[in-house]
């Protein structure tokens, strides 16, 4: 020890403080006990009797979804719900049980519900100690029944609770998403994040992707009960905490091209859908086959049904826009072309060798979709037609790099990073991929030729398609797919960075491929998505499957000199492109660009038009 | 320093074992009366025995040693202490999406507790020097470090709660090591920047608050420019930090500064135990025929709300007895008379 007298002085000063504190501190608990205790013991004694005080959740209403001109797509509305309160006593399981053995059955066939789906929520309310929602939103004559018999009930009451709704039903139904009530896996991993059980929380589209922004914030009050559960006071010493409202959402969806969307896609079985504004990226519409009603969800889905909706071969829960991938077909020649021109492979007017209805390589012969051949053609002419052997050529002397190069820079076999949930990344086969694939140098120089016409292992989503055909209007510049505009109440939300580099280009490049592009719709392949007086540019595909038959592609951007939109289809086992997706993009594109009154005018020669050109495309499409 | 084992019951001050004993068994019957209603923690008395049991050997072992000894144990303490910190966040038991434990086979403890010791252990051995002088930056600064170390490994986990502990442990040990009182205030006004900012939510209070401290303590030149420059940087960068926190983070700093804030969450918890401890009375409803304490409202009855079962079935008496036992096993370790 180096204490010498003064030293010590100061320690035991210090230690005087420090001590001082401590008793202070331990002073404040005995003050404390004495006033709960002693002074304040009645007053507990009485809660502690009677039981009794309860938290009550006020629910956040969950924010509302706009298109871009102000309709409204979601919203919350106040419904009435069955909801299950534990009690106290019930709980402890102790004491004599609260509910009579027919609680239960009673409970179920006044709710209209399961017996075991009913005591399954309870078991859980009692464990939690929170308020379980029985039945959502339920029909006027079951609310009447419980209110008559639940004083023989206890635990069971009426609440009045936000229901989700969707004013346009399965419209736009995959990008919205849907909530659902929280389960009980999530509500343990969230607990810490303010969930309470009976919250919504999205599960997948826009209510999913921006659920932190949509949910708000709970409020909640102590509320002092008597016996049969009934309130009868507020709790003075709890403040009541106002519950904050979600944040609205505006989208870059337009109500009216997610309409003409919808039309075209109605008789489409499986399928999908997407338009892009190719200037900034915001989403236009987006649609996918078959679809389902997410009002379903808002009311609690049964077992079978929702087994129903997520299985199978149709799977409505699917979005098939974001989520399925498809082979491009001859839609990735816009690629092969630009590939072909940035590296000065070939200029508008190279011809290679004439088409005589295939090529032959390697001891093999890769046909052309036109048995008949195309004879000599240039690469307008190539594009035009969509003639197979011309872009075998090209694939060959082009190589897997700039290919693959290219097809990155459009955005293909990546997240295009859209907001939207569980994106699929798509497949751009590289050097790497197929080393892994086949082992090191072990793969043939002939997949290049399927490759070249979107074949082989190419997968692609609807929303890539749609993403490549905006950077062709946009001469490369690349842009970022995205779905919110705005979120109301917060300054300065904007989309993020585009995920693709987009494509590098001389001008003299995207002229020659616009142009190409421009002549498949209005003498090629694509001439079934014709508007009278509009320019279009666009690209068919039917990829094969060995699954079935041909899904139906096509992808397009209108008006040439001042794009406003693009759009991209997918028409799952239907056949040809140009027959069965490019109707659907003129149908689409007529409603759009052409004024009310000439729409009127044209509705039935364009129809007509339609079905002519439909047949005529039938037996010579790509 | 040898460390000198005595092979026998080491000497022991009777009235510090008997308090600490009587915690022990206090804390064992209230443990199996909370758990004793059918739920899911029933049967952990037996393994709050096994806990007792082998602590009361640790205390054996620890005490047999003099403790001049652990000054020469400080160091190893505190760098095994990090490892385990380290350890937790690689590969530690998570609860409530943090990872706070460690577990080996049956085995589960929190690291974050030897860290506390270890830290208190390395900053007395410092601060024992002779020649260690705290008004001096070469002298504090590395205890500070010292400390910043496991605080920011434990806040990582996160266990904001815990990692608070850290802090404290700092002020108290370098006021203990000498530090004079006013360079405490002035070092500390950061702190007081922040939480000032949070209960206030302007900035003049604490302007106010550091003029007045400036003024009584007239610092050197470059001792108050170092003080502005740091407070200014903390009040600017607050508000940018702020915006950037998710609003559960947000909401979680809130509640824990203003806990009657949040209802739903920890209020309701104290609530609940306030009409458990409140409705126990001066002699309580007697052991084991609590009628609050086995709500399942109070999810936490068995641990961190613990005490609300004494205080109903114990009542007053009860509840003193612990509190004045807590009292005497801190002070009893020490020469003061209290």
């Amino acid at each position: 020890m180096h204490s010498s007298s003064p030293a010590r002085r100061f320690r035991e000063e210090r230690f005087t403080v420090l001590a001082g504190l401590a008793l202070a501190g331990f002073a404040l608990v005995i003050v404390g006990l004495l006033r709960l205790q002693v002074v304040d013991h009645e007053k507990y004694v009485e809660l502690a009797k009677e039981n009794r005080v309860r938290l009550e959740v006020i629910r956040a209403p969950r924010g509302s979804i706009y298109d871009r001109h102000g309709e409204l797509l979601a919203d919350s509305a106040p419904s009435f719900s069955i909801v299950f309160r534990p009690s106290p006593i019930e709980s402890t399981g102790s004491t004599v049980t609260a509910r009579r053995a027919d609680w239960t059955p009673r409970v179920a066939s006044l709710a209209r519900l399961d017996t075991s789906e009913v005591s399954e929520r309870v078991a859980f309310a009692n464990r939690s100690g929170q308020t379980a929602v029985l039945r959502r939103d339920a029909p006027f004559a079951v609310l009447a029944a419980v209110e008559e018999t639940r004083s023989e009930l206890p635990g069971l009451e009426v609440q009045v609770e936000p229901l989700r709704r969707y004013p346009h039903g399965a419209l736009g139904a995959h990008l919205l998403g849907y909530a659902g009530e929280i389960n009980q896996d999530e509500l343990d991993d969230r607990a810490d994040r303010g969930y309470h059980l009976g919250d919504l929380i999205g599960r997948t589209g826009v209510e999913r992707s921006y659920e932190d922004i949509l949910r708000g914030r709970d409020g909640a009050e102590f509320v002092v009960v008597n016996a049969q559960g009934r309130r009868v006071a507020r709790l003075s010493e709890g403040p009541r905490q106002q519950p904050v409202p979600g944040h609205d959402i505006v989208l870059t969806l337009d109500l009216k091209v997610q309409q003409a969307l919808e039309d075209a896609m109605a008789g489409v079985e499986r399928g999908a859908a997407v338009a892009l504004d190719p200037r900034d990226g915001g989403i236009l519409a987006l649609v996918s086959r078959p679809a389902f009603d997410p009002n379903e969800f808002s009311h609690g889905l049964s077992q079978a049904r929702w087994d129903r909706l997520s299985s199978g071969g149709a799977n409505p829960l699917l979005d098939r826009a974001i989520q399925g991938v498809y082979p491009p077909g001859s839609t990735f020649k816009t690629i092969t072309t630009t590939a072909a021109l940035r590296t000065g492979l070939v200029t508008a007017t190279t011809r290679l060798e004439p088409c005589p209805g295939g090529y032959q390589f390697g001891g093999r012969w890769f046909a052309c979709w036109k048995k008949s051949g195309h004879g000599s053609l240039d690469l307008i002419g190539a594009i035009q037609n969509s003639c197979d052997t011309y872009f075998y050529q090209l694939g060959l002397k082009l190589g897997l790099g700039p290919l693959e190069e290219t097809a990155r820079g459009y955005g293909l076999g990546e997240r295009t990073g859209v907001d939207l949930p569980q994106e699929a990344r798509g497949l751009v086969p590289s050097a790497a991929w197929y080393d892994k694939r086949w082992g090191p140098g072990k793969w043939r120089k002939g997949l290049l030729l399927n490759l070249a016409i979107g074949q082989g292992e190419l997968l692609v989503t609807p929303l890539q398609l749609a993403l490549m055909m905006a950077e062709v209007a946009g001469d490369g510049h690349a842009v970022r797919p995205h779905l919110v505009q705005e979120v109301r109440g917060v300054q300065g939300f904007h989309a993020d960075k585009p995920a693709q580099p987009g494509v590098d280009a001389d001008p003299a490049v995207w002229q020659t491929l616009q142009k190409g592009l421009e002549l498949v719709v209005s003498s090629g392949t694509g001439t079934a998505a014709r508007v009278p007086g509009v320019r279009v540019a666009g690209k068919t595909g039917t990829a094969q499957n060995p699954h079935g038959k041909d899904h139906a592609l096509f992808a397009c951007y209108a008006p040439v000199d001042s794009p406003s939109v693009a759009l991209a289809f997918v028409v799952e086992n239907s056949g040809h492109g140009g027959t069965f997706a490019a109707p659907l993009a003129g149908r689409v594109l007529r409603r759009l660009l052409l004024p009310d009154s000439l729409q009127t005018k044209l509705k039935s020669p364009a129809r007509v038009d339609t079905a002519a050109v439909d047949s005529s495309v039938a037996h010579d499409a790509d | 320093m040898r460390i000198r084992w005595r092979g026998r019951l080491p000497e022991i001050d009777t009235p510090l074992a008997l308090a600490a004993l009587g915690l022990v068994a206090i804390g064992l019957a209230t443990v199996y009366s909370a758990t004793s209603g059918p739920g899911a923690h029933q049967g952990l008395w037996v393994r709050q025995l096994v806990w007792a049991l082998a602590a009361l050997g640790a205390a054996w072992a620890i005490a047999s040693v003099h403790y001049r000894a652990y000054d020469s144990l400080a160091w190893p303490v505190y760098a095994v202490s990090l490892l385990l910190l380290l350890l937790v966040l690689a590969m530690g038991t998570s609860a409530y999406g943090a990872k706070r434990w460690l577990e080996f086979g049956p085995l589960k403890f929190q690291p974050s507790e030897i860290a506390k010791l270890a830290t208190v252990l390395v900053l007395a051995r410092r601060f024992d020097n002779p020649k260690c002088n705290l008004r001096r930056v070469r002298y504090w600064l590395p205890a500070l470090l010292i400390t910043l170390v496991p605080f920011a490994l434990v806040a990582k986990e996160p266990d904001l709660g815990t990692s608070l502990a850290f802090p404290v442990i700092f002020i108290a040990m370098v006021f203990w090591g000498g530090m004079p009182l006013g360079q405490l205030m002035l070092g500390l006004t950061p702190l007081f920047n922040v939480i000032l900012f949070f209960a206030t939510g302007s900035l003049w209070w604490f302007a106010g608050g550091l003029t007045a401290l400036l003024v009584a303590l007239r610092p050197k030149w470059p001792t108050l420019l170092m003080v502005l420059a740091l407070n200014g940087a903390v009040a600017y960068a607050m508000p940018h930090l702020w915006s950037h926190l998710a609003d559960y983070q947000k909401r979680r700093i809130e509640t824990f500064l203003n806990p009657d804030h949040d209802p739903s969450g920890s209020g309701y918890q104290i609530i609940q135990s306030k009409i458990s401890i409140g409705s126990g009375g001066v002699v309580g409803k007697g052991y084991l025929r609590g009628t609050q304490k086995a709500l399942a409202f109070l999810p936490m009855r068995h641990t961190d709300f613990i005490f609300s079962v004494v205080g109903e079935e114990l009542g007053l008496i009860g509840a003193l007895t612990v509190v004045f036992s807590t009292r005497w096993s801190s002070c009893a370790a020490t020469d003061w008379p209290w």
